[in-house]
């Protein structure tokens, strides 16, 4: 074969230069932020530095240089959309990254990375096992911190979190949520969030139901006036996540559970039973609002009935006073400031009231309980600033501000409660109202002992699902017993 | 040794040295053109095939490697929801490929027919084809949401849709003909099935119409003129001389269904209930989800068997085709 030398000269430059670049590394990612100037002043704010426990080893930063603090949180900062389901956290960064970058100036530079808030344990998870970047610090509640554990992906606070000041004035259950078996204390629990019921009080006058029975009665003569007497997270999206919501509560108020104390999934009993024959029985009697069931394709439809008061009360996380707005009441009043305030102002004219969930006679409300918080990942390059940090928000100025805004629920440190009534007078019957229905359920996390929480909600909510809206004539003990041996098989 | 013939033998010896390492760059120069695209294909292929295989045989957590041998296959092919998103896979496929093989056929047939404006047709079948399979869901979610949707009034009117319309994001299968088998098959998948041809369409259709152009138009007319009607031409001229486009447009059908996942990540997530779950999105739950890596790779070697059942049924069923035309 013939061929031409500057043909072939040229070829072997060509398949040169495709090696190359297929070879090539990826060029690295720039920094988000522009790099800190050499600081010329000392922090302000106090420092807590205290033993570091965990198996990190990185440097620490150097002594009069303003290093990056980099955190995941669910809310994005830049997004000033007036209309974006995370308006209240991303106002609340807003305000406060640039607080606390005056008051760390010269030590530590606030960069939060957002992420979308059903992929920051996994994003996390992979990031520490591909041994990639990870944040300092991460917004987190304990519903992950079970794999987190398992995976190695989080650090041991146990002797640090002790040695802080404001460790003794944490509620213990806030502290338990964050306790793993072994344990010891993986997170930092900053807010409580139990379920509870937002109901407007124009339908029901005489306060919520107290057992199923009542409720069928007044859901009955809801429906006659076109109201449906509740609405819920009913889908199965985001994985399940309808699960830790109103599953949970309905079962748990019925007596039910998911597990048998050993870490097996336990589905097929009595209570929970009657749980869904309840519920299949309120769905074909026309009671659930329809979108309860729709946010397969629309996250969070759901909450669009209650903001218009098509629905009469809505079982969700004490957290839903930020998502539930603008709201329009029963009587055509509407509270249109479009952030967490609209809630807060209605339960306070007393348009709307919170509520314990209803339960059978002889049973108390269940209700779900979650803590949200903090942890620091392996291999955070500075888990100084991460402590700082936390230290920073466990302040009285700012705590009120993280619990009302990101947190979304009662303070985990018990001190704070009353400054925050005092700093926003409107929240105040709102929190006395919510700390009554809580007192009068039974409040602990949905998962109990079982250890594969993602799989394991899943299962349960695509079981309910089935059975409630798929096929309402199916036998409840066989899909239940299906679902228990779809988990407990890779135990 | 004269001076001439030293140099004869400097210019013999340097032109055999040439013609010998011509003759070694004339025999390997494909080779050397193909090495970096042989590299790149074992790194980004290979490596990650015989990597998976390795996986899906070991159990990881936190930094410690388990082998577990075959246990990985035997949960996997043990579990319902596997056995269930085998059903929707298989739903899937044959609603995808059906649609949009018949959809591109007509489409291609009418293309070909020179009409007027028939680029301009062309140019606006060809939009889906540049729409990321992200927007393509995000789109088809939007015109299905009850409150504001394009299509939930059409959809919802049960004048149209009887005994009470159709709702997309909820609205749950018929009871099975087969036990156990999703088929009739829920709302939301035939409106997954439709919104992928959809995104398919375009390409499929080019490929049919450029293959329809090569048909010899002396044939067509031969069969007309000894009576063959415009159906018996296409079954037994046309379509056996676009066989092997058919089958190409196939294998991209079905190959792009069982591994595709943008659609149903950005469309139903599964949903509602598991009515879309198809083992891509099993896998992708699995894997990057619960960060199973083992039992992921065991879905992905299984999804590569199907993948390859699939190749050569095709190619059987087209050779077939061929032996009958």
């Amino acid at each position: 074969m013939f061929v031409n030398p500057r043909f072939r000269t040229l070829s072997l430059a060509l398949a040169t230069a495709l090696l190359i670049t297929a070879c090539g590394t990826q060029p690295q990612p720039q920094p988000s932020a522009p790099t800190p100037q050499p600081p010329t002043t000392q922090p302000t704010a106090p420092s807590a530095e205290q033993s570091m426990p965990s198996a990190t080893t990185e440097p620490q930063p150097a002594s009069g240089s303003e290093v990056e603090f980099v955190t995941w949180y669910q809310y994005d900062q830049d997004n000033t959309d007036p209309k974006s389901d995370e308006r209240v956290g991303n106002e609340y960064l807003r305000k406060t990254i640039p607080l606390f970058n005056e008051a760390f100036k010269g030590k530590w530079k606030w960069i939060n990375q957002p992420q979308p808030f059903d992929q920051m344990a996994i994003r996390l998870t992979a990031a520490v096992q591909a041994g990639g970047e990870v944040p300092d610090l991460m917004q987190s509640g304990d519903g992950s911190l079970i794999p987190f554990i398992k995976n190695g992906v989080v650090q041991d606070l146990t002797d640090w979190i002790k040695a802080q000041p404001w460790f003794a004035d944490l509620d213990p259950s806030a502290v338990a949520a964050c306790t793993g078996p072994d344990g010891r204390i993986y997170c930092v629990p900053v807010a409580i969030t139990p379920q509870i019921v937002f109901v407007w009080r124009d339908h029901f006058p005489n306060g919520y139901p107290k057992t199923p029975e009542e409720f069928k009665q007044q859901a009955e003569a809801l429906k006659a006036k076109g109201i449906a007497a509740i609405t819920f997270f009913g889908s199965t999206a985001f994985d399940g996540e309808g699960t830790p919501r109103f599953t949970n509560t309905l079962i748990k108020s019925f007596g039910g559970t998911f597990d048998d104390g050993q870490g097996n999934m336990k589905l097929d009993t009595p209570e929970n039973r009657s749980a869904i024959e309840f519920l299949r029985e309120i769905v074909a009697a026309g009671y659930v609002h329809p979108r309860t069931w729709d946010g397969t394709t629309t996250p969070f439809i759901e909450e669009e009935p209650m903001k218009t008061a098509e629905a009469a009360s809505f079982p969700t996380g004490i957290f839903g006073y930020r998502y539930v707005n603008p709201l329009k009441a029963p009587s055509g009043k509407e509270y249109n400031k479009g952030n967490e305030e609209d809630m807060l102002d209605a339960i306070t004219a007393g348009d709307v009231f919170i509520a314990p969930m209803f339960a059978p006679s002889g049973k108390k409300p269940g209700c779900g309980l979650g803590v949200t918080g903090f942890v620091i990942p392996v291999g955070a390059k500075n888990p100084e600033a991460a402590k700082d940090y936390i230290n920073w928000i466990m302040t009285p100025e700012q705590n009120p501000d993280w619990v009302l805004g990101p947190g979304g629920g009662f303070p985990a440190l018990r001190s704070i409660l009353p400054l925050i009534e005092e700093r926003v007078p409107v929240a105040k019957a709102f929190y006395e109202q919510a700390a009554k229905a809580v007192a009068a359920s039974e409040c602990r996390p949905w998962y109990g002992s079982l250890e594969r929480r993602d799989e394991a909600k899943k299962i349960i909510q695509n079981t309910i699902y089935r059975l409630v809206k798929e096929d309402p004539t199916a036998d409840i003990s066989e899909a239940l017993k299906a679902a228990e041996e779809e988990y407990n098989r890779n135990n | 040794m004269s001076t001439r013939s030293l140099k004869t033998q400097a210019i013999t010896s340097h032109v055999r040295e040439r013609i010998l390492r011509r003759g070694f760059f004339s025999h390997t120069l494909a080779f050397w053109l193909l090495l970096p695209s042989l590299l790149v294909i074992g790194l980004i292929q290979f490596y990650p095939g015989i990597y998976s295989i390795l996986l899906s045989m070991q159990d990881r957590r936190a930094g410690r490697v388990e082998w577990v041998g075959l246990s990985n296959f035997e949960r996997i092919l043990g579990s319902g929801a596997f056995r269930e998103s085998v059903g929707h896979t298989v739903v899937f496929l044959a609603g995808y490929v059906a649609v949009t093989m018949l959809l591109a056929l007509l489409l291609a047939l009418l293309l070909n027919r020179n009409l007027r404006a028939g680029g301009f047709y062309l140019t606006l079948l060809f939009i889906p084809w540049v729409l990321a399979d992200i927007i393509v869901g995000l789109i088809f979610g939007l015109l299905v949401v009850p409150e504001y949707g394009l299509l939930s009034p059409i959809l919802s009117n049960p004048a149209l849709f009887p005994p009470k319309g159709i709702n997309i994001p909820s609205d749950p299968a018929p009871r099975p003909w087969i036990a156990g088998f999703p088929f009739p098959p829920a709302p939301a998948m035939v409106y997954l099935i439709l919104a992928s041809s959809w995104r398919a369409l375009p390409f499929i259709t080019l490929l049919m119409l450029a293959a329809l152009k090569t048909v010899p138009s002396e044939i067509i007319e031969s069969a007309r003129i000894d009576g063959a009607s415009s159906f018996q031409t296409l079954r037994l001229i046309t379509l056996p001389l676009i066989l092997p486009t058919l089958v190409v447009a196939l294998f991209n059908l079905l190959l792009g269904g069982v591994n595709g996942i943008g659609l149903v990540f950005t469309l139903t997530r599964g949903g509602p209930g598991t009515a879309t779950e198809v083992l891509s999105y099993l896998l992708y739950v699995v894997g990057f989800q619960r960060l199973e890596f083992g039992r992921a790779a065991a879905i992905a070697v299984i999804m590569a068997v199907f993948n390859l059942l699939l190749i050569v049924l095709t190619l059987r069923i087209s050779r077939g085709g061929e032996r009958a035309a």
